[in-house]
């Protein structure tokens, strides 16, 4: 692999800065050693790390690494944090990687650089959504609930709010994600080549990721690659319902809100217990600061926060219909409604962008040794198959 | 000696291997007085019986016919004063390494006990030489070492003269602000306390300090030193025992560094400057007076390098570390990034660079740095190779910084002699070859001129001689303490590269060989490495043609001439090597216990075979500093090798006189074998130059030999280690092989 541009080192410039800030505290310790590149179980021939990367946040090669798809390959088990000898921690430079890029690929620019100041922005970034959703609330219903048998949320809430909030608010994140999306996609193209088609490299990656089976090979995260199981499956149901629910309302005009032994509302209710449990593993590994987990940073503690207060409120809200007053229930509601609002806009800048990068990384990974194979059939003839390099 | 007793151990398997039933007549008939054996010599019974023979008056000399000279030296050890010693190997040489019961074994035995006797009959007692001793230790340089070192001496009881040449004392430490740290915990830099030291070393009871001093002359010997000084009080001299040169180092010339940059922008600067900088005030480039944020250091600056200083001055990396870690200090927010090629950071100097790695604005990077460009007072760009990502990679700086290494500030006192020499004979030569030849040489040695340091007035030059590089180390190996000039050491950076911390350990080792060489030559001994030896070297100088060998070749400058060329000998500088007993020509030079005279007996007391009984005998001269007891761990671990050898121990193989060679050839010896330490840079000989002496001399002799018709193959010089001792039978059996493949010595017999 050929390094396109000259690599220029100019100390002060911020970036390394800005890493460490991000995580990549000890990125200095290292000594280039190489022992986490050996250890570590998702390298493969044609992306090795996290040593490389290590040499480039010393240098504070912020371009370069944002450029890297390697930085996302990483599933940041630390297999090679608990092995590294001087203890530079490179899961966590990784993490920081991942960071900066993220922010860097942030479409505005303004909106990635609030979010990676979450630990000082949250408020605001929570806030916002939540104190739209009162206004917007008190606007359309004035918080008066209709007095009912069975209180619905939609007497507060009427669908078509939620629909004209959300709607556009996804076709942003979209938007936002597909642009973020093609500047790094091209990006890559700047270093490996790569080979076939885009969709064809697509589908198998996406099924590795629901099956987590890069994860698997990681032997320090074993837990968390449970609890990141749980949670996706979580959110795939959760997003399948909601995708049903509009089909319940409008094609088969079901009575809302459905009976508790509906089958959509038992695949709901099962998300929600996914969501519950990878949630909670998460939380708890961190809480508990076990080895794999790396350094926690703003970066890690907000996303996790808004996922968490997102499940928390969504499980409470549906329980406080039948157990609580109305007003207080409704309060709630407004409360998991800012939230999940807040997770879908910070997702292009937050730690959920992982989503969007590292399913593009994967995908290049892909194309790339496909690309190798081909080119190492012919080159291996005439004896010159290299050994690649960065 | 005339009353010679022999002393036979029969145990450790002696009587074993060969029948002792007709030794006694046999070293009888060798001018024995008196035999007695005993099954454990060693004992406190077999002790008794020597010497009560010694005492009693029946003898005075001791041929003790048993182990190794290397065992027992304790039990076995007599005052040679009153009473000559031979030890005769039969354990180590005959039982532990030769057939048992064999004929052979036992005509090895006989040669041992004929070879002991003939050089216990020509060896003499020994006179020991007593003399006045000055006990003052002059130091030579006022830097960290020369103090320490001062302090040392001073605190081991030897009054001390420090001399220096500059206004103050400290050395380059003057303007040092920070040090690398010393002790635990190691991690943080240090203030600089070589003021205190200073204040220690004035108020020091037993230092006089003289500034703005230097030498002007050095006669005499250790113990002996007769030193002119000439200081603003003018000139004074003072009698001094031993001498530390503490001169220090000089970092390299950055002027030659205009590739990195240095003199082409003003914001290229050295580690010493920025040190100075740093002392006086404030960090800013030299060009605007600006603070700069950027700040590179450039490891190996004209150091590894064979077009500069091809070694590693072993403190750049910390010194550069020291750095960063003070800007830091007081700017948090400047950037340091050191650019190595590898980093040292010996000992618990880790604990250090750990630190510095993680002060937020270092930046630790491999490479080597092939340019720095950009001039006048902008931005600086380094070019750095061989990156650990194999990429070419530019660096940006305000300020760049070159760790440039030590050149010792010594004085190359044999070059300085050539120099001289050469100027001589350019004006005075005899043929208008000699003088050109002569003129081109002092104009290649023309750098040496007016370097002098020490002024010694010594035979083979002003100052001490220096090996690799410049500084005047000496065997680094075994005595790194020593230097060629016996009763002077150096010590610090000019002995070699090393920081503030190692020298302060080199100080206080030279100071305590200056104080044990004083304590040796008042006793009349001999300094490492034949500490304690009481003999002394005598000169039959009617004799001597003024060939100046021995006064050329004396690893030590021990020997001086007058001005017709007649050799005039320092006892107290002789390490009594014999070299020039080696060296001379004339054979005029023995010491009481190893002589011309005592050897050549040895080899003819040998009792060699005719030709017809097809046993030939091979003459083995063996270096008793290693290849002798690399033998004997051979023998300890039973190792056995080729019975036609006769071994004699040489105290260096440049202690081997090339008489001795021509005496074995015809006494019938088949082969002659020197085994001897290593040569050349990276020598193993105790004194530095025997074995290259000796592979010069004996490849002479072998030319020699093919004008007399014998074969070159019969003389071999061989280098072997202390840890060769595997080796040594495969050495002895592959002789053999090639002797019998040259066949008889043609003069057996004559």
């Amino acid at each position: 692999m050929v390094m396109v541009a000259a690599l220029e080192i100019r100390p002060s410039d911020g970036t390394r800065a800005a890493l460490r800030a991000a995580g990549a505290t000890y990125a200095a310790r290292c000594y280039q050693c190489g022992t986490c590149s050996s250890v570590c179980e998702l390298v493969t021939r044609d992306f090795t790390f996290p040593r490389r990367q290590m040499m480039l946040a010393q240098w504070g090669l912020g371009g370069s690494l944002a450029r890297d798809p390697a930085v996302w390959l990483c599933h940041a088990c630390s297999d090679c944090s608990t092995r590294c000898p001087r203890d530079a921690k490179p899961a966590d430079v990784m993490q920081a990687a991942r960071a900066v890029a993220v922010e860097g690929f942030a479409v505005p620019r303004l909106m990635g650089r609030i979010v990676s100041r979450a630990g000082a922005t949250w408020p605001l970034l929570l806030g916002v959504p939540i104190a739209s959703w009162a206004l917007l609330v008190g606007l359309a219903t004035g918080f008066a609930v209709a007095p009912h048998e069975v209180f619905a949320y939609e007497r507060l809430v009427p669908h078509s709010l939620i629909y004209a909030v959300f709607f556009p608010v996804a076709a942003y994140v979209s938007l936002v994600g597909w642009i973020s999306g093609r500047r790094f996609w091209s990006s890559l193209a700047g270093g490996e080549r790569r080979r076939g088609a885009f969709l064809s490299a697509l589908v198998p990656t996406l099924v590795d990721i629901i099956l987590h089976r890069r994860f698997a090979t990681c032997t320090t995260a074993r837990s968390r690659r449970q609890g990141h199981l749980w949670l996706v499956l979580g959110f795939l149901g959760a997003a399948v319902t909601s995708g049903l629910l509009i089909l319940a309302i409008y094609l088969m005009r079901a009575e809302m809100p459905l009976g508790l032994g509906h089958p959509f509302k038992l695949l709901g209710n099962l998300s929600a217990v996914f969501l519950a449990v990878g949630g909670w593993v998460l939380l708890r590994d961190r809480l508990a600061k076990r080895r794999h987990v790396g350094t926690t940073t703003a970066f890690d503690s907000f996303f996790l926060g808004v996922v968490v207060l997102v499940i928390a409120t969504g499980i409470v809200v549906e329980a406080a219909r039948f157990a609580l007053d109305p007003r207080v229930a409704g309060w709630l509601y407004i409360v998991h409604l800012g939230a999940v609002m807040c997770l879908f806009l910070t997702t292009p800048y937050s730690k959920f962008a992982h989503i969007l990068y590292r399913t593009l990384a994967m995908a290049h990974e892909r194309m790339v040794a496909s690309g190798r194979s081909v080119a190492s059939r012919s080159e291996t003839l005439d004896g010159s198959l290299a050994h690649p390099t960065h | 000696m005339e009353k010679m007793g022999v002393f036979l151990c029969t145990g450790c398997e002696i009587a074993e291997a060969v029948d002792v039933a007709g030794f006694e007549a046999l070293c009888g008939e060798n001018g024995a007085q008196r035999y007695a054996t005993h099954p454990c010599l060693c004992s406190a019974e077999g002790l008794s019986a020597i010497r009560a023979a010694v005492e009693g008056g029946e003898i005075d000399g001791v041929l003790i016919a048993a182990c190794s000279p290397r065992a027992k030296a304790t039990e076995f050890a007599f005052d040679r004063t009153k009473v000559a010693v031979e030890r005769v190997d039969l354990r180590e040489q005959v039982a532990w390494s030769h057939e048992h019961g064999h004929e052979d074994t036992q005509m090895l035995a006989e040669d041992q006990l004929r070879m002991g006797l003939a050089r216990l009959k020509r060896v003499k007692l020994v006179t020991p030489l007593v003399e006045t001793i000055a006990r003052t230790v002059l130091t030579v340089g006022g830097g960290r070492t020369g103090m320490q070192a001062a302090l040392a001496a001073a605190d081991l009881g030897s009054p001390v003269l420090l001399v220096e040449t500059g206004t103050r004392l400290g050395g380059y430490l003057a303007d040092v602000r920070y040090l690398v740290p010393e002790r635990p915990p190691y991690d943080r830099i240090v203030p600089n306390d070589i003021r205190e030291m200073a204040a220690r070393v004035q108020a020091h009871p037993g230092i006089t300090v003289h500034l703005s001093t230097g030498v002007e002359r050095i006669d005499g010997q250790p113990g002996q030193f007769e030193v002119a000084l000439r200081g603003p009080g003018g000139a004074t001299t003072v009698k001094v025992g031993a001498i530390i040169q503490a001169t220090g180092a000089a970092p390299y010339d950055a002027a030659r560094l205009a590739g990195l940059g240095y003199g082409v922008s003003p914001n290229v600067i050295t580690t010493l400057e920025l040190e100075k900088m740093l002392n006086e005030g404030a960090l800013q480039r030299p060009s605007d007076g600006k603070r700069p944020d950027r700040v590179a250091f450039v490891q190996c600056a004209g150091s590894r390098d064979e077009g500069h200083l091809p070694y590693c001055s072993s403190e750049c990396c910390a010194t550069s570390m020291k750095l960063a870690a003070a800007i830091h200090r007081d700017h948090g927010d400047v950037e340091c990034a050191i650019v190595y090629r590898d980093l040292r950071a010996p000992g618990q100097l880790e604990r250090f660079y750990k630190a510095v790695q993680e002060q937020p604005g270092s930046l630790f990077t491999r490479g080597v740095v092939t340019g720095v460009s950009g001039n006048g007072t902008g931005p600086l760009t380094l070019t750095v190779r061989e990156s650990l990502l194999g990429d070419e990679v530019k660096l940006h700086a305000d300020l760049v910084v070159l760790a440039t290494g030590m050149v010792p500030r010594s004085a190359d006192g044999e070059a300085i002699r050539a120099y001289v020499d050469a100027k001589r004979r350019a004006e005075h030569g005899d043929s208008e070859k000699v003088r050109k030849d002569a003129a081109a040489l002092a104009e290649k040695l023309k750098d040496h001129a007016g370097t002098e340091i020490l002024n010694l007035s010594y035979r083979q030059g002003p100052d001490l001689p220096v090996l690799q590089h410049g500084f005047p180390d000496s065997h680094y190996i075994c005595f790194p303490y020593e230097t060629r000039r016996t009763g002077i050491y150096a010590a610090g950076a000019v002995h070699s590269p090393m920081d503030a911390a190692q020298a302060t350990e080199d100080a206080w080792g030279a100071a305590m060989k200056a104080v044990q060489c004083l304590a040796a030559n008042s006793r009349g001994e001999a300094v490492h490495p034949r500490s304690g030896d009481l003999s002394i070297a005598t000169f039959a100088l009617q004799r001597c043609t003024q060939c100046k060998r021995c006064t050329e070749e004396c690893p030590f400058g021990t020997i001086n001439e007058d001005a017709k060329g007649t050799p005039e000998y320092n006892p107290l500088r002789c390490r009594r090597c014999g070299i020039c007993l080696g060296a001379c020509p004339e054979r005029i030079i023995s010491f009481p216990e190893y002589s011309i005279d005592a050897v050549a007996s040895m080899i003819k007391a040998v009792e060699v075979p005719d030709a017809d009984d097809e046993k030939p005998r091979i003459l083995a001269f063996m270096c008793e500093n290693d290849a002798l007891p690399a033998l004997e761990e051979a023998a300890r671990r039973r190792l056995t090798w080729n019975a036609w050898m006769r071994i004699i121990p040489a105290r260096c193989l440049g202690a081997v006189n090339t008489v001795w060679v021509a005496d074995s050839l015809s006494t019938g010896f088949d082969g002659v074998l020197l085994l001897g330490c290593q040569k050349g840079d990276d020598y193993q000989c105790h004194y530095v130059k025997g074995s290259e002496l000796a592979a010069r001399r004996m490849s002479n002799v072998q030319e020699t030999l093919d004008r007399l018709a014998l074969e070159a193959e019969r003389l071999q010089v061989v280098e072997v280690a202390r840890d060769d001792w595997a080796k040594i039978p495969t050495i002895f059996a592959e002789f053999a092989k090639n002797i019998e493949d040259v066949g008889p010595n043609p003069y057996k017999g004559f």
